[in-house]
């Protein structure tokens, strides 16, 4: 359980050189305890550095990164602390294995925590539960394994340190849709079973409206929308006039309403839409 | 690692951005060679005023080309102390127990620093500073084409420097991002004796040594379904041509050279 919050924080880029970028604009929100919030913006609008703002990766020009009303900058010394509680899973999370086996790899957090082998042992178990990872694959090399199941232990691997919050920055990029579906779904159970706070980064409006109970949308350096999945979904049309994607349902509904349909604003399931359009034409 | 400016090259219009690289080059050596060849205060003093004229006719700050010379200020500072307490003659300044310093062994301090700092400027003023990284590996090549006629792979060098080039930026932002992910993993690299800090390495050197072979891998791939065979019959898409303005500079430098030569036997003072 815990929250996290940022208060007008700024991030630039290569400062001091003509190359220097503004990735985050004054950028305030709070992550509500125990939510699964999703992050969402196009390439560059500054998801990535937020996510690495979060864990002290980075740290903010201006402003401040909180969690649990605490400064995680108030005692640099102690970040490392900091970044079990807060567990980040990078992009393409694949490509930082290096152990001989999985389980070795899936267990190189926790031991960095310095807990015990009983310990270590049920926690790596706990953690390709979640993901839906064999345990027959525990032995094997990770570069035996196929793209997805790579993918699924590397993520395994920051569960397996149990943080207070779990960061993914798309961890779904570039996989099937089935393999999407389990990640998410898994990475969902993680945050319902253990009570953690889940913050998604994708780009895919799908994800968002599948998975997540609130939504942060990211345009340009700065915070565009920010609520409930339901509120943030009923500003479709303000979603599209900054060229982001909204779920294809929603899609249909709002080109229903512009032709004149009395159709409701909001609607991101394929259920909602159904039983709204039953509704209609009845 | 996100600060590691890859290269040095500086965008601008000066005279020494629009000199051939091929030309660059070879006027780098002669420029080397006049460095080695100045003897007597006079030689250095007109090397001196000759590096900062290339200096100003570059339009790089000055405050750039300082930053990257601090690398070397110790092997700077250090060589010319030795040379200051080493080197003997017969004007002695000043002696403390068992050291003296000769007048001798100041001019030669000054000399070796001039040396160093100007060897430094001219190499990257009419090199890194001024050339592309492409641009050079293809004069490279041009110059050392000749080589082939003794079966010297001269294409293939040039290849492997270009495509090396062409991957530190790469590899500098995937070292970055595995070192973020296994920092998130609780990886410390900044604390601990020499060993535990090695070892907190290998969590990021095996990531980085597999994709490495993997780029490696894909690209050889790539290069082959657009039909590479190496240099064999193989045309540039820039065929680059000496003009006027090479000349020019490539007749400065020998008159420059020979100037240093004629300064050499007027012998003024204290002789290298």
């Amino acid at each position: 359980m815990a929250t996290v919050t940022l208060e007008h924080v700024s991030y630039t880029y290569g400062v001091g050189t003509p190359f220097g970028i503004r990735a985050l604009d004054d950028v305030s929100l709070t992550v509500r305890s125990g939510s699964i919030t999703g992050i969402i913006g196009h390439t560059g609008s500054g998801k990535s550095t937020m996510v690495q703002l979060l864990n002290g990766l980075e740290k903010p020009a201006e402003g401040r990164v909180l969690l649990d009303g605490k400064d995680i900058w108030e005692d640099p010394k102690r970040m490392r602390e900091i970044r079990f509680r807060v567990g980040l899973v990078m992009q393409y999370p694949e490509y930082q294995l290096f152990e001989e086996t999985i389980r070795a790899d899936i267990a190189f957090g926790p031991r960095n925590m310095g807990l015990g082998e009983e310990e270590i042992a049920q926690r790596v178990r706990d953690a390709i539960k979640f993901v839906g990872l064999d345990p027959a694959l525990l032995d094997k090399s990770p570069f035996d394994l196929s793209g997805g199941q790579k993918r699924r232990a590397a993520i395994a691997g920051v569960m397996a340190m149990r943080p207070e919050v779990l960061v993914l920055d798309e961890p779904a990029a570039g996989l099937d849709p089935r393999g999407r579906d389990a990640i998410l779904e898994g990475v969902c159970a993680y945050g319902k079973e253990t009570g953690a706070t889940v913050i998604i980064v994708s780009h895919s409006m799908e994800d968002m409206a599948a998975y997540c109970d609130d939504v942060i949308v990211m345009a340009n350096a700065r915070v565009f929308l920010e609520g409930t999945r339901d509120e943030v979904f009923s500003h479709a049309d303000e979603l599209l006039s900054v060229g982001l994607d909204v779920p294809q349902i929603t899609h249909l509904m709002l080109m229903l309403k512009q032709r004149g349909f009395p159709v409701p604003d909001g609607v991101y399931t394929v259920e909602t839409a159904a039983s709204a359009l039953r509704g209609l034409l009845q | 690692m996100k600060n590691i400016a890859f290269g040095q090259y500086y965008p601008a219009r000066s005279p020494l951005h629009s000199l051939d690289a091929k030309m660059k080059l070879i006027l780098a050596v002669l420029y080397i060679v006049a460095t080695f060849l100045c003897k007597n205060l006079l030689s250095f003093g007109a090397l001196l005023l000759s590096a900062i004229l290339l200096l100003l006719m570059s339009r790089i700050p000055v405050r750039i080309v300082l930053r990257s010379m601090r690398p070397i200020l110790f092997i700077m500072i250090f060589t010319a102390i030795l040379n200051m307490f080493f080197v003997k003659g017969q004007t002695e300044l000043w002696s403390f127990w068992r050291f003296h310093i000769y007048l001798e062994g100041i001019y030669s301090a000054a000399f070796i620093l001039v040396r160093i700092v100007v060897l430094i400027l001219a190499t990257s003023l009419f090199l890194t500073y001024t050339t592309t990284p492409i641009e050079l590996t293809d004069a490279i090549e041009r110059l050392l084409s000749p080589l082939r006629i003794v079966r010297l792979p001269v294409h293939e060098f040039a290849m492997m420097m270009t495509i090396a080039l062409r991957f530190i930026p790469t590899l500098t932002e995937e070292t970055d991002k595995i070192m973020n992910a296994q920092k998130a993993r609780g990886v410390d690299f900044t604390s601990g004796g020499l060993i535990s800090r090695a070892r907190a390495l290998i969590p990021i050197l095996i990531p980085l040594f597999v994709s490495s072979f993997r780029r490696a891998d894909e690209l050889a791939m790539a290069m082959e379904c657009r039909c590479y065979r190496g240099g064999k019959g193989r045309t540039k898409m820039t065929v680059t041509h000496l003009r006027m303005r090479d000349m020019v500079a490539l007749l400065l430098m020998v008159c420059f050279g020979a100037g240093i030569l004629y300064l050499n036997r007027l012998g003024i003072g204290y002789t290298l």
